[in-house]
């Protein structure tokens, strides 16, 4: 009997091929729960971003369908600006491993640049060597530039953010002096401050049209290599160990302080990787301020990949999307190109908090339950939420109207908004001062809707009572229902 | 005699050029102060201050008048902190996280409302700045160096005096200062960690606010795309070289934008020439003398509960009920 069990044990684990190994995982309740937070931010913030089109006078519609349009005829564009972001993503979610921040892969990018860029024009050297050099050389500058804060937190415990972003700083300054005066192209172009063109031996060749060079194969390669590195080596145990609990690691006769240089040296040599491929595949010669912020955007492609190397490779195509995207967005929509931008930081706000997609949900659900169950009380408070929701959305957006004409109907406008979401976020999760907090902000409402048809004319009253009276209404059915502690009169309990 | 009037002169320049320079730093340091004293780490100064920078012309520009622009500095900032305050403290969100994205969305915002306000890239049109302060001392020298500066200025040496004084020597500075070292020392004393904290990250992002405000209706008086260009990381700086205290923080503060100052007079000095082409080493100084003092060589003592998110402890619950 016994032995019979065993055998089908094994027989499972023969089983246990890729495809059920990627179903089972699919099913983990830990990745599921990862999955809508990361589509909850996603909708979240273009949830906002629309709202805040609407308010500057574009529409929203048309802007995310050219976006999507933009994004799926122009697969290449993607790939293309996706292949810096999934290098500089693998720096930040390789540091992140192992539980430090890594918020200077900016200057690492300028590092690796310059140093790709030097051997590039510097020295000649025959095809298929000189990229090759020159990428290592500038990934070893990165790594350097690293691997300084990584010492210096593992030795001296200076924290890695604000020693990464100073050396960030500095290294942009370092490399616009470089450029300014000692590596500067002489000649017709001499008023801007940028080095000679690289020799066409070092240029990365195009993998695919005009966009997609070979970049795009390193940073693959990298995933491959950043994954094989965290999940299937001794040092990325380590590494992992160190992220996950430091005292406990080095009790485990791990050494925190090497691994944790290591691990932002390696996070620098990446981003250096990222600098010295985008030199040699894209620009051909280093610029001062060329990079769009790419650093940046590996902090934002690593938190929507969750720092896992193949979410890193999604989040970046994702970023590549919304470049591509915008550009389309931009040119037929013309809804500017710093709404990618604006989505970007929306998006690194929601993913920042999962609690927010959480607080959202289980309250949605309390709710759904007690519709069906009471839905008397719960019917109204519902509503009443959702008007708060919406008027403080109308608020600010009517603030910005208003204010240029006038700009007391402007702040009350703004406090209603702001009373507005205060009410929400205090009836949504059923407070008890959820209804007295509405009570407030329907009397702004009111008010300035009454002001407003004095000073503006009659559409701010129209919205202005159309909000402040429904919620007043259900604020008294509910207030009727349960007594805030507030109003409740000795011997009420 | 005419060797001399110069110097004195470059002199009285270098000192209003530092009082001037110092005063978004020192601004948004403070700000950044009572964030990190209360325990939640603000690294989205920068976002404050551009987002800052940006209402205070866009409402100059609508109201005609600069100070609604001040206010609506100091509003845009808070609100902005509010936000970071909210996801840090309410939804114990990560902060380096959260700061990334108040940076990245406050980027995104101003170049976006830029193009809406005024159609145009780069730049707002110009409006009307915050009229200086402009005194006559009678001498020549003192004329020139503290003559003449914004309002702003004045309010952030202010600030600094009522800083101290609300840090130190109220019930509500010893809250934050509590939030910030021991929050469950707090929690027992009856005073709630996230209203503390969620406050101090306002009143920062309020500050930082102003400090972009004086920057584009203060000194200047237009807004230019990414005008902050990096102070709200050297006022970062600044806090943290001046061990996150008020008087630390107004030393470094004055000390960086003399710094600031400085490559300016290089370039006014004749003889020093040759040193303008090194002028991006002097801008460096305040990223490497932060990193040589949280480096050891100059003791900076974060506070303890910095970046911790404060966990109320479990109520416990009678099973039978539930």
């Amino acid at each position: 009997m016994t032995e019979n069990v065993e055998v089908t044990n094994i027989d499972i684990e023969k089983d246990d091929d890729t495809i059920t190994r990627i179903l089972r995982k699919l099913n983990d309740r830990k990745l599921r729960k990862q999955a809508m937070w990361t589509f909850g931010s996603i909708v979240l913030s273009l949830f906002v971003s629309a709202l805040i089109m609407v308010i500057s006078g574009y529409d929203p519609g048309a802007a995310f369908y050219y976006l999507a349009v933009g994004a799926i005829t122009q697969p290449d564009r993607i790939l293309f600006y996706a292949t810096p972001l999934i290098l500089t993503g693998l720096s930040v979610a390789l540091a992140f491993k192992c539980g430090l921040f890594n918020i200077g892969a900016e200057g690492q990018l300028y590092m690796g640049a310059i140093g790709a860029t030097i051997i590039g024009y510097m020295f000649s050297l025959p095809i298929l060597i000189h990229p090759i050099l020159a990428l290592l050389v500038g990934s070893l500058i990165g790594v350097i530039w690293g691997l300084i804060p990584g010492l210096l937190k593992a030795y001296r415990g200076a924290h890695e953010v604000v020693t990464t972003m100073m050396l960030s700083y500095t290294a942009i300054l370092f490399t616009q002096w470089l450029v300014t005066y000692p590596l500067k192209e002489q000649g017709e172009y001499a008023w801007i401050s940028q080095t000679p063109r690289i020799f066409d031996t070092a240029i990365l060749p195009n993998l695919y049209g005009p966009y997609v060079h070979w970049g795009l194969f390193i940073a693959i390669a990298a995933v491959v290599a950043v994954d094989f590195l965290i999940n299937r080596t001794v040092l990325g145990y380590e590494l992992r160990a160190v992220g996950q609990n430091e005292a406990a690691a080095e009790y485990g006769g791990i050494n925190p302080k090497r691994n944790m240089a290591l691990a932002l040296g390696i996070s620098g040599g990446l981003a250096g990787l990222a600098g010295g491929e985008e030199i040699l595949g894209t620009y051909y010669r280093f610029t001062d301020q060329w990079s769009p912020g790419l650093g940046w955007d590996g902090i934002t492609v690593a938190v929507l990949g969750n720092n896992n190397p193949w979410g890193v490779l999604a989040g970046a195509i994702f970023f590549g999307a919304l470049r591509a995207g915008g550009n389309t967005m931009h040119q037929v929509a013309h809804v500017p190109i710093e709404m990618v931008g604006l989505i970007q930081g929306l998006i690194v706000l929601f993913v920042a908090a999962p609690k927010i997609i959480d607080w959202l949900a289980d309250n949605g659900q309390s709710f759904a339950i007690r519709m069906k169950s009471e839905p008397f009380p719960a019917i109204p408070e519902f509503l009443l939420a959702a008007i708060s929701l919406i008027g403080g959305f109308l608020g600010f957006g009517y603030m910005f109207v208003q204010m240029a004409f006038d700009p007391i109907l402007g702040i009350a406008l703004l406090l209603a908004g702001i009373t507005s979401f205060l009410s929400f976020a205090f009836v949504y999760p059923r407070n008890e001062n959820g209804t007295l907090m509405a009570l407030l902000a329907s009397g702004i409402w009111i008010a300035a809707g009454i002001f407003g048809t004095v000073v503006a004319g009659i559409q701010v009253g129209i919205l202005g009572l159309a909000l402040g009276i429904p919620m007043v209404l259900f604020a008294i059915v509910l207030l009727r229902v349960h007594r805030p502690p507030f109003l409740m009169r000795r011997g009420d309990a | 005699m005419m060797q001399v009037d110069v110097t004195v002169l470059l002199a009285s320049w270098l000192i209003a050029a530092t009082l001037q320079m110092s005063t978004p730093l020192i601004l948004a340091a403070l700000g950044g102060m009572f964030s990190e004293r209360s325990g939640v780490v603000n690294i989205g100064l920068e976002g404050m201050m551009l987002i800052g920078a940006f209402s205070a012309v866009a409402a100059t520009y609508f109201t005609g008048n600069p100070w609604m622009g001040v206010l609506a500095s100091v509003a845009a900032g808070g609100l902005l902190a509010l936000a970071h305050g909210i996801i840090c403290v309410k939804f114990k969100g990560n902060h380096i996280v959260s700061g990334t994205g108040v940076i990245l969305f406050a980027a995104g915002f101003t170049t976006l409302m830029l193009e809406v306000v005024w159609g145009r890239k780069g730049y707002s049109e110009q409006v009307t700045r915050l009229p200086d302060i402009s005194f006559d001392t009678g001498n020549q020298f003192l004329n020139a160096a503290f003559g003449q500066h914004s309002p702003i200025t004045y309010i952030a040496f202010i600030m600094v005096i009522i800083s101290w004084y609300v840090l130190y020597r109220t019930p509500f500075g010893l809250r934050v200062r509590a939030a910030g070292e021991d929050p469950s020392t707090l929690d027992a004393s009856g005073a709630s960690v996230e209203w503390t904290r969620t406050i101090a990250v306002v009143i920062s992002g309020m500050l930082a606010g102003l400090g972009g405000a004086y920057l584009s209706i203060g000194f200047g008086s237009a807004f230019g795309k990414g005008m902050t260009n990096g102070r709200g990381f050297i006022a970062l700086a600044a806090l943290i070289f001046g061990n996150w205290t008020p008087l630390g923080v107004l030393l470094a503060g004055l000390f960086f934008g003399f710094l600031n100052g400085l490559q300016f007079a290089i370039q006014l000095v004749p003889g020093l020439e040759w040193l303008q082409n090194f002028t991006n080493f002097v801008q460096m100084v305040p990223y490497l003398l932060v990193i040589v003092a949280l480096a050891g060589i100059r003791k900076s003592v974060p506070p303890k509960g910095i970046a911790i998110p404060y966990v109320k402890e479990e109520k416990v619950r009678c099973p039978t009920i539930e």
